[in-house]
């Protein structure tokens, strides 16, 4: 297995290159769409404000479009038997107007409206609760483990998973939504799950810091491998399942969230074997320390 | 079948057995419900405005700058004002000093109003903002202006009247006490009682946000029936108990907080348009009331059901022979009786205006066909995750004897959670359900723990080397002999380690979930609150029962 070798055989030190190479570039990809629109990850539109209506799809397209030609239509989509219309923000009365006449013109419609207090106070929201979700995994992490650099290793992990995830956010065009926002605290608190493991098996067991990676990697890999199935089944059903059933739909809030969670699961995997495992060898072999459980 | 014999000894089993059977009886009994976008419905979020703010400004001042007077002067609790001229005579009525008495003085006017001095910057800030001001703190005091201000535009208001806010960060504050919040969702959910609709849910969230969901209706029709005040109307008792219009809710300007005085007896403040209060006159004046006002009751009607009846105070039926009154109170009775009367005919009064005033910051529709599909597919994504999750096990430890009591112990966290639901009367929406399929996900990750732990022992050994089936032997062997291996010490270590590790995962994803609940305008919740209890319940109850069965397998 060529992940063991890469875990076990270079110097660590060498191998942390990647990682911090991939924090660089996931942190240079925040920072210029924070440059060019002003917030790290594009905002989707429960942040900027509108209106989504979907209606069942029975006529073209452009003649949706032209139906709601005097209301501010930002972009028209199909999502499998129905179509998405997407609007800017408008009046009080105007939106009263839209959604009586969607309701007279379409059975079933389905409808979604986001006033400018409800946008500014979601953005302030997630500005307030990300960092604290954050801070309050990592107090958890310092408690259960009560050595510094251990619990460090772990939150720096936790937050290259992040940044990993938000990064590969702007890479797909997947926009910051109620669902994206809580698969990140979600990978937030999840995705340390591997590295306590990881942690713990390396610090309480006996043999080789080298061994004991390998042997806890069995156990965490599967435990991503399980998440990462209920994640991608979620991804089916939500985005492609329409697609082949025409009567299905696409399920944005869940479609959003599960993206962003294969994305970060994705970056844990990596994060935890290599960034985690990694930084663990150097700290635990490191000349003239005894640690415990060492053979070398 | 020693095996469950052996098993159903063990407390933690047991306990966990009876947790599975008491979910689905409460699942069977109580029936699960569905959120808004499974039933299909709309759904409207208001915010409640206003603040809260302290003022620093001389009530002699106020009255000076109100009445034009050119002098105040302060007699215990009672304010003498001079006005130069003559005064319009329902200046002071208007001014909110109903109780005011006018004496002319040659060519000056002298005004006595009884009033402590928050009661007359309360009425200043009443009749400038046209809202209800209240006081919720004293040293400081506070008071609570019950729609949408700034400490700009409150500080532009106190300009005349040389006043102004106190500099710092808590002299203004944003937003409404929750005992306002509450008083504006009972107002809401009596009205929208009222009005017969059935499965409406009125929520609060975060202080200062109140969620409405009305099933089976459109997003247009829901603003509407939110946004149109109950019908009120006044009518007066004439001849046998018949009895005549006088006033729609339109004549009915301001509704004040009931109040009590000093002899206990609880009522609630009304007042009536210029024009209102000449027809209550005309109309009492005709029926007789003011003459004989015990035999024509004023009696106060919402959508036609009647919610006061009572005839004219004396006093007040003495002052409407010679003038129309504005300024009246609806006095319900004494004691605590009273005191719970008063509060409901106020919100029976408010049904026209909420306390406070709100703002529409997002609403919507989901149509029921569309929810009932949503559902069918979200019932396939579960299966599919099953299946999934299932099949990985499966290839990991190619043993049916794991396999099954994992997917079963998974699936059985699923069913003790929706028992919990059931029981709560919570609903379940479109993120709780994917919030059950992470915990399907999730939750096997520290059962994969916990089987490791025991298949493993004490030394990591390289995954490839043996079977699976030879090392579980091996776990098997140092678990100790068949019988004891439930309590052999090993497997209590090995079992004690999978739990410290378990426990600091279970953690940080509860913690990390926490601000969920109360982010996004409760759109969150459920799938916040489905997986801090799937932790919560796989660790306390699930795990441990797992972590018996499994060693009992792998012993045998």
């Amino acid at each position: 297995m060529e992940l063991e070798d890469i875990v076990s055989k270079y110097p660590p030190k060498q191998i942390m290159l990647i990682p911090i190479a991939i924090i660089v570039l996931a942190l240079i990809s925040l920072g210029a769409t924070y440059l060019s629109t002003g917030s790290p990850v594009h905002l989707g539109i429960e942040f900027t404000g509108g209106t989504l209506v979907t209606v069942p799809a029975t006529g073209t397209e452009d003649a949706a479009k032209a139906q709601f030609a005097n209301y501010p239509l930002v972009d028209v989509r199909d999502i499998g038997s129905r179509y998405m219309l997407q609007f800017g923000p408008m009046s009080d009365s105007s939106y009263a107007e839209l959604a009586k006449q969607v309701n007279a013109e379409y059975d079933g419609a389905e409808i979604r409206h986001m006033g400018p207090i409800y946008s500014k106070e979601l953005q302030a929201q997630v500005m307030r609760y990300l960092p604290i979700s954050f801070l309050l995994m990592a107090l958890v992490v310092f408690i259960v483990f009560r050595e510094p650099m251990v619990s460090l290793l772990v939150v720096v992990s936790a937050l290259a998973d992040i940044l990993t995830a938000a990064a590969s956010m702007n890479i797909t065009g997947v926009q910051l939504s109620l669902g994206t926002v809580a698969a990140l605290l979600m990978l937030i608190g999840y995705s340390v799950d591997t590295d306590i493991l990881l942690s713990m098996r390396v610090l309480k067991r006996k043999g080789s810091v080298e061994e004991k990676i390998i042997g806890a990697m069995g156990t965490g890999l599967m435990m991503s491998g399980t998440t990462i199935a209920a994640v991608i089944s979620l991804i089916l059903v939500s985005n492609f399942l329409y697609l082949i059933i025409p009567s299905f739909t696409r399920m944005d809030i869940i479609a959003d969230m599960s993206t962003v969670l294969i994305f970060g699961l994705a970056a844990d995997i990596f994060n935890t074997w290599v960034t985690n495992a990694q930084g663990l060898r150097w700290y635990l072999n490191r000349p003239g320390k005894t640690v415990r459980g060492q053979r070398r | 079948m020693s095996l469950i014999n052996d098993l159903f000894k063990d407390t933690r089993v047991v306990i966990y057995a009876a947790a599975v059977v008491l979910a689905i009886i409460f699942i069977a009994v109580f029936g699960l419900k569905f959120g808004l976008d499974l039933e299909g419905g709309s759904y409207l979020q208001l915010q409640l405005q206003g603040a809260v703010a302290q003022v620093d400004v001389t009530p002699e001042k106020i009255l000076e700058v109100q009445f034009g007077a050119s002098t105040v002067e302060k007699h215990g609790d009672t304010y003498v004002v001079t006005v130069p001229g003559k005064l319009d005579p329902t200046l002071a009525d208007d001014l909110g000093y109903s109780g005011a008495k006018t004496v002319e003085q040659g060519n000056a006017t002298k005004v006595t109003v009884v009033a402590s001095s928050e009661t007359v910057i309360t009425n200043y800030l009443k009749k400038n903002l046209d809202a209800d001001v209240k006081i919720v703190a004293v040293a400081p005091i506070k008071y609570e202006i019950r729609t949408n201000v700034t400490r700009e535009s409150l500080n532009a208001l106190l300009a005349p009247v040389n006043g102004s806010v106190p500099v710092g960060e808590d002299t203004f504050v944003q937003g409404v006490t929750p005992d306002t919040v509450d008083e504006t969702k009972k107002v809401l959910d009596s009205k929208l009682n009222r009005l017969g609709l059935q499965d409406i849910k009125v929520r609060i969230v975060d202080n200062k946000f109140i969620l409405i969901d009305l099933a089976g209706m459109d997003v247009a029709t829901a603003q509407d029936v939110v946004g149109k005040p109950g019908k009120f109307e006044i009518r007066i008792e004439t001849e046998n108990n018949n009895s005549v219009h006088v006033l729609y809710g339109d004549a009915v300007e301001s509704v004040e907080i009931p109040q009590g005085d000093r002899q206990g007896g609880w009522g609630v403040p009304f007042t009536l348009s210029e024009e209102g209060a000449k027809v209550f006159q005309k109309a009492a004046i005709d029926a007789g009331a003011t003459k004989n006002p015990d035999a024509h009751d004023i009696s106060m009607y919402l959508d036609k059901d009647e919610i006061f009846s009572a005839p004219l105070a004396a006093e007040l039926a003495g002052s409407l022979d010679k003038v129309p009154v504005r300024s009246m109170e609806a006095r319900v009775g004494s004691g605590d009786a009273g005191s719970a009367k008063a509060k409901e005919l106020y919100i029976h009064l408010r049904e026209g205006a909420l306390p406070v005033n709100v703002e529409i910051v997002g609403s919507g529709q989901v149509s029921a066909a569309l929810g009932a599909q949503f559902k069918i597919q979200m019932v396939i994504a579960g299966l599919i995750a099953l299946l999934a999750v299932a099949g990985m096990i499966y290839y990991r430890y190619r043993e049916k004897r794991i396999v099954l009591p994992m997917v079963t112990t998974s699936l059985s966290e699923v069913v003790m959670m929706l028992g919990i639901w059931a029981v709560a009367g919570w609903q379940l929406d479109l993120a709780s359900l994917a919030g059950i399929i992470m915990v399907i996900g999730t939750g096997v990750d520290q059962l994969v723990i916990i089987t490791d732990e025991l298949m493993r022992g004490g030394e990591a050994t390289a995954a490839a080397d043996r079977s699976i089936k030879e090392r579980a032997a091996a776990a098997a062997d140092k678990a100790g002999t068949k019988v004891a291996a439930t309590t052999s010490k090993v497997y209590l270590t090995r079992l004690s380690r999978a739990f410290t590790i378990i426990l600091g995962a279970a953690a940080t994803t509860a913690v990390a979930m926490l601000p969920l609940l109360y982010m996004g305008f409760g759109a969150l919740t459920g799938f916040a609150l489905i997986i801090i209890l799937g932790v919560i319940l796989g660790t306390l109850i699930a795990r441990p029962a797992y972590g018996r069965i499994i060693g009992h397998i792998l012993g045998s």
